[in-house]
This record gives C-alpha cells, structure tokens and sequence, in this order.
C-alpha cells in the first residue's frame, strides 16, 4: 500500500508532462452539453487531421468549463505552462482551427482568454465578464484537467490530501471541521451537514451508509452534472470522508439516466481511485475502508427525495415514504444512512484541505463558501458559474449572464426548479442566499436559474410545471396526484379560453390540500401557483375574465390570421402549414381555415409579414362579468368546497 | 417465451447482479442495452437472479421512464420537455411533430420506422429547443424546422443534417 505522498509523487511525475508540455497539448471539452454541439466530432476531427499531417501536437480532453454558449471550447497548453482557452471550434471549423495553433497563432478568431500565464493579444480569464464574480473552488479545474485522469486531480490540487488528513483524526473531529465550516446541503433543503453527519455517527445499528444524490432532476439545473464530468474526485472523496466521519463503509452514488457520460466519468473514477488504493480496502494503507457503488437512475424525478433515492436503489420502485424514522435512523435497507447532495459532498475536501477558517473566507456569515448555478433560458449566455453566497442575482444575471435577449425585458425568474417557484422580475436584486428568496414565496433550490423574458406566459409555465408534478408524482398520496392533475386540468381549461372565475377558489383550495402531501414533492407542487396568485394575478385574470393572454401563448386565446394587405407574401406559409389550413384563393391571396389551424406558429416564422397573431377573444366576445368576491381579494384564503359539477 | 438460447444469453448479461445489493435497476439497463427494451421473459430471469417475485421486478421496470418493454422503434425523436426549451417554443415543437408524423407522444409510425419519446431536461439548453434524433441533440429549432424533419423523415431522409443543417453538430 503506498501512502499518499507516494500517490502523489507519482500523480506529480505525469503532471509535469501536462503542465509543461514539450509541445502543444490541446484538449476538447468533453461533457454532455459540448457533445450536443459537437465537440466529440471536433476532437476526432483533430485527432485525425494531426494524425494525417504528423503535426507536433497533442489532442486529448477535459470536461466542461462552464462557457456552455462558447462550446465546443478547446485549451490549449503550450511549451512553457501558458494555457489558452478558445470556443465556438465547431467540427467545421476543426480544421481552420488546427492550422491557426500549428503556425502558432494563438490569438486567432477562437481565442477566448488565457487561463494561465500571459499572451500579447490575449486578455485573461479573469477580465473575461463570464468569470466576474467567480470563486472557483469546486470548479478549479473543470475544463482544465482531463476528468479520465486521476493523476491530474491529484497533483493539480492534491485529490484525496482531504481523506488522507480525514484518516488521522477522530470522527468527532472530523465532523467538528465540517460543523465550523457552517457547509449545509446544497440540494434544496439548506441542513447543516455536520450535524446531520452527528446523527448517523451516533446511530447504533451497522452497516451504515453514505449516499451521494447525483439524481439532479430539476430540468434547467446542470451543476452536478458539470462537476461529475470535469472533476468527479472532490464527490467520492467527500463520500469517504463522511464515512470515516461516522462510520459507514459503503456508499451509494445514485446518478440519473439522463447523464450517461456523468456514469461513465464517475464509474471510471471509481476504479481509478480502488487502482490508486484512495478508496476501497485499507485506504493508503490505514486498515480503514470505503467502497463507491455506483448506481444508475431510469428516469423518475421523485427519486431525487431523500427516501424516493433510497427506495430506488434497494430493489424497488422509487416511492418516498413517510419520515420519521430519517434516514439516519432507517434508510438503506432498513439501516443507518446519510443522504447528501454532489455539491454538498464536494466541499469537504477543499475544507479538509484548508480548513474550517479558510472555507469562511468568502459567502456571508450565515452562507459560507460558494455555490455552482447554471443558468438557462431567456438569458444571452447559458452556462455554469461558481460564486460567493451573497452576490446579487442581478450580478449574475446580467453582468455573468448577460441579460435577457436584446430588446426584451425581464418578467420572472424561476429559481428552484418545478417545485421551487416563480419569483416576479422586482427579486432581481435579491443576494445569493436561501431566506432572501423565502420572502417571496420561493426556494433558492439546488442551482439551476431560468430567467422569463415577457414572451413568457405565467399561466403556461404554470400549466407546464404542474403538468411536471402531476407526470413524476409516485402515485401514493391522493393529494399529490390528484391535485396536481385537477391543476393541471384547471389551468389547461383557462388556456384553452374556458376560465371561470371560480377557478381561483378551486386553486386555493388544492394548494391548501396539497402540503398535507407525504414527501416534499406534493407538499411544493403548488407553489408555483401560490406564487401566480401573489405576483402574477393580473395576467391570470385576464386570461379568465378577458379570456385574453397578453404574451399570446396560450393557444386555445389566440388565432392566426393572413395580414390582408400581405396576402400574397403567404406563398411560404402555406406551404409549411402542417394541416394545410392556409388556403389559396381565387384572387390571389391566402386564408386561414381556423377550423384546420393548430397554432403551431410555423407559418408566422416562415412569413412573419403576411401572418399575424390576434386574441381570439377580441371584439366580438363578451368578457365574464366579475363577481364581487373576486374584486377584493379575501384577506385569508378562503378554503371552499368546488361547485358541484366543476 | 424466449428460446433457450435467450434465456441463457440472459443468465449470461445478469451473472455479475447480486440480490441485497441494490443491483436491480443495473439489471433491468444491462438487459435494455442489449436488447433496446427488458422483454416479458427476462423479468423472470431478473427474479430469479435477483432472487425477489416477478411482481417487484416488474413493478420496479413499470415506475421509471426509460425502461421499454417493447422493442423500440428504429428510429427514435426524443422531445425535451424543459423549462427553457418551452420557452422558446419547445411546446410547439411537440405540437407539430405530433401533427405531422400522425403520432401522439411515446406512440410510432405505423411501420415502426418513427417512435416520439418524452425526453427530460440534460442542461444542453444552448440549443434549446431541442430534440434529440437517435441520441444526438439537435437544436436550435424553429417550429417550421421541426415540420420539415418530420415530412422528410416520412420521405425516408435520414441524414438530419440535410435537413437542418443548422441545428446539427
């Protein structure tokens, strides 16, 4: 068994080459959102081409560095240390690219920045706008080392130094470390990860178990995967350390199906690590042991509740069930267990590492450290960035992210994932940290940032996350899947121009059934409809009383009409019209048959002059007259019985 | 049932899961990866292995959404359902799919060339909208671009990328 400084002696002999190349190394970003714009094509294409050509050149890989709009981005590592980072090396531009970095022109059409050392021309990452506000301390190396590697992890930042210092001290202490760090979970719920590590240390019953909740199901959120194939370490070493911490020597990764590549960095790790001797049997020789089974989701998203993951993995269908007994008293199979978040886990050994002081060095007082967020939708730079609690939102929003669309204002944002909200555009300026969101009826949630620009529908979104809650409900409470389906039904009728103004009660009513719900799924279906009732009432309103939908999303409120004055421009329309609704006619022009339409809104983009969208409602139909109640929002919410027959 | 050379293939695919390690949802994907969906037959011998009734085998492949228990199609569109995508008009993108292919969501051609599969959100959300075409992103589509792929896919086209060569990469 070799001890760590032997790991890392030899890890450090095979980093010289990386570090300091004796000719240039390039490396493709690799990861599951740079394969979606061909950055696996790209890097066969260099390999080929360096191959055909004998080129002095090196090609290999790493993960993604979260410029997700740069991808597929590509570094560069030169004689000397200097690493240079360029983007948008599409498989078409593979080529052009090669020949830039073989006449050693590295400021070239691709460059980015220098991520190390300097370059004439080149400015460095750390004036780039994507890294403002950053403090990568999980993301360090993410698109910088070859995540296949582990050798790099270790001597890039000493991998697994954390667990070796973890196996020379007590469990108390570990646990003391972590506690003084003030690190909670990072997967929604804000728990102290120390204490919830106390409670398994103290159970009596064995074996006990680690589980890492890799299952990131929130669509829009994309941290965990960012780090599970740029550095996938840092998380099992975070696992044995809390197994040292209380006593467990099998842990469970549980990834979900939609990440393959994260299963396969993660599996790769695994082995590597077992090859090293830093997991598995007598760790560097301690006589202490932890193993890493690695399990695969298949696509359910209430297996990302503490007890749906735990169900999951023991043989069975992923139904949450009811707590207490926690976890830690009675999970896995019974048994002592603790269930912690990738993010959660990845900080304890940078903590280990720096210790508790140094980990408090940035975040407030009651947030410390950093959180990873991705962020999507109407926004000018999709991506995944790292930074300190308490930065604004607004900061990363539109400095990191660059704001909404040109031209476009912002309507919403939606913060936590299905279950976490819809925040109006006015918590922009909210800091990076859980209670601030709370004031508005939402969670933080686990990472994943989707701003609304006002092309969005709050109604539609709604109808959309509910329709989400009511597809992955596990069947068990009446409330939760019953009510999430009425939701869906109610909201689904309202955008189909069927509002009635007993709706509003209807709603009240099921969200105030919904949090009587077993699990945390049921319990927060409702809240983006809590949080369309404070914030966003006016649009719905409108769309039952007016039966209007200012955005004109909602299909069943709007039509399609052939502009008059542009009838003969509609040649294209027509002939993209999935239902053949657009008809010819006598004169010349074209129509509509509304009785064909779907509103799909292919003919719009392929003719936007001759085609425009008006309110269905318009003019001729007559608004639902207001009933008094509704006028003057009751102070409470009033829990009513629905009309008979709705 | 399966003739006795699938059911040894089978044994064969199952022989490293053990019961009482949680090795059932890694059973159920050795089988799909082989055979594109978990066939009536392989529960038993999942069961068997796994040493659990047939029912908690089935029970287990029933919950989840990517296991089949049909063949699949030969050739798959997996909508993505996310918020950002739905933002963009993902919504539409399913309404004309379904349109022009004569097909609802999880259904296929009548020649099972076209299957539509309901996909979930995986953080590509740079090309969002998206579709994934046999496992492949492509993106960003229009609505008009979704229409197109579906009649040339009808057509026989199967080269995407002459379709939409923008949203292929």
């Amino acid at each position: 068994m070799s001890t760590y400084t032997e790991i890392r002696n030899q890890a450090n002999a095979a980093w010289q080459a990386v570090q300091n190349p004796a000719r240039p190394l390039v490396r493709v970003g690799i990861s599951t959102c740079g394969i979606a714009k061909g950055a696996d094509k790209t890097c066969e294409q260099l390999r080929e081409l360096v191959a055909a050509r004998g080129l002095e050149i090196d090609v290999g890989i790493t993960g993604c560095i979260g410029l997700c709009y740069e991808e597929p981005t590509v570094t560069v590592t030169l004689p000397g240390g200097t690493i240079v980072l360029y983007g948008r090396v599409f498989p078409a531009a593979a080529e052009a690219f090669l020949e830039a970095i073989a006449a050693g022109a590295y400021a070239n059409d691709f460059t980015i920045a220098t991520l190390k050392g300097r370059l004439p021309d080149v400015p460095p990452i750390e004036k780039h706008i994507f890294w403002r506000h950053q403090v990568r301390r999980l993301m360090a190396v993410c698109g910088v080392i070859d995540p296949e590697n582990i050798d790099e992890a270790i001597a890039a930042y000493g991998a697994y130094a954390g667990l070796n210092r973890a196996l020379t001290l007590s469990q108390e202490q570990i646990i003391k470390i972590v506690s003084d760090s003030g690190l909670w979970g990072r997967g929604g719920a804000a728990f102290p990860t120390g204490r919830k590590w106390d409670f398994l240390r103290v159970a009596r019953r064995t074996p006990k178990f680690i589980v890492c909740n890799a299952d990131e199901g929130d669509p829009g959120a994309f941290v965990n995967r960012t780090l599970m194939e740029g550095d996938p370490h840092p998380i099992l070493e975070g696992m044995a350390i809390a197994g040292l911490a209380t006593g467990a020597e099998i842990g469970y990764i549980y990834i979900r199906d939609e990440y393959p590549l994260a299963v396969k960095r993660v599996q790769h790790a695994v082995r590597q690590a077992e090859e090293r001797g830093v997991l598995g049997q007598n760790i560097m020789g301690s006589g202490r042991s932890f193993e890493v089974r690695v399990v695969r989701g298949a696509g359910s998203y209430v297996c990302g509740e503490e007890t749906g993951l735990i169900s999951s993995i023991q043989d069975s269908r992923g139904m949450p069930r009811i707590k207490p007994p926690f976890p830690a008293n009675a999970g896995l199979w019974g048994l002592p267990t603790n269930v912690n978040n990738v993010e959660t886990l990845a900080n304890v050994p940078w903590i280990l590492r720096n210790g508790a002081d140094l980990y408090r060095a940035v975040g407030t007082q009651r947030n410390p450290g950093t959180k990873m967020f991705s962020l999507s939708g109407h926004i000018q730079r999709v991506g995944v960035l790292e930074v300190p609690f308490g930065v604004p939102l607004r900061a990363i929003l539109t400095e990191n992210g660059g704001g909404w669309p040109e031209g476009r204002h912002l309507k919403a944002i939606q913060p936590g994932g299905p279950l976490g909200g819809i925040m109006p555009a006015e918590g922009l300026d909210v800091p990076l940290e859980p209670d601030p969101f709370r004031k508005y009826g939402v969670l933080m949630g686990s990472g994943g940032f989707i701003p609304f620009d006002e092309t969005a529908c709050i109604v539609d979104m709604c109808a959309y996350f509910i329709w989400f809650c009511e597809d992955e409900s596990c069947g068990r409470c009446t409330t939760c899947h019953n009510g999430s389906a009425r939701l869906t039904e109610i909201l689904r009728r309202i955008q189909a121009g069927g509002g009635r103004p007993g709706d509003i009660d209807l709603m009240r009513l099921i969200i105030a059934a919904l949090p009587w719900s077993n699990c945390v799924h049921g319990q927060a279906t409702p809240t983006c409809v809590s949080n369309m009732l404070t914030h966003f009432r006016d649009e719905l309103m409108t769309h039952i009383t007016e039966r209007r939908c200012p955005a004109q999303v909602c299909r069943g409120l709007i039509r399609y009409e052939v502009v008059p004055e542009r009838a003969a421009d509609a040649a294209p329309a027509a002939a993209i019209c999935p239902t053949g609704a657009i008809k010819a006619r006598a004169d010349g022009g074209y129509e509509i048959d509304q009785a064909l339409c779907i509103k799909c809104r292919a003919c719009k983009e392929r003719a936007p002059e001759a085609i425009r969208v008006v309110d269905a409602f318009a003019g001729g139909a007559k608004p639902i007259a207001q009933p008094e109640t509704l006028r003057a929002p009751a102070a409470a919410p009033r829990i009513a019985a629905p009309a008979a027959g709705d | 049932m399966a003739d006795a050379k699938t059911v040894l293939r089978y044994r064969e695919i199952l022989k490293p899961f053990k019961p009482d390690r949680g090795d059932l949802l890694g059973a159920l994907h050795a089988i799909q990866h082989e055979f594109g969906y978990v066939p009536a037959d392989a529960v038993r011998e999942v069961a068997r292995q796994l040493r659990m009734p047939e029912a908690t085998v089935f029970g287990t492949l029933s919950f989840y959404a990517e296991f089949r228990t049909t063949p699949p199609p030969a050739n798959t569109i997996m909508w993505c359902s996310g918020p950002a995508c739905r933002l963009k008009g993902g919504d539409l993108i399913r309404l004309a799919l379904e349109t022009t292919l004569g097909i609802g969501m999880e259904g296929e051609t009548p020649d099972r060339e076209i299957g539509l599969h309901l996909g979930q959100c995986n953080g590509t959300c740079d090309c969002a909208p998206q579709i994934w075409f046999n496992g492949r992103v492509v993106g960003p589509l229009q609505v008009a671009d979704a229409i197109e792929l579906a009649r040339a896919l009808l057509a026989g086209e199967r080269d995407i990328a002459k379709i939409v060569p923008h949203a292929v990469h």
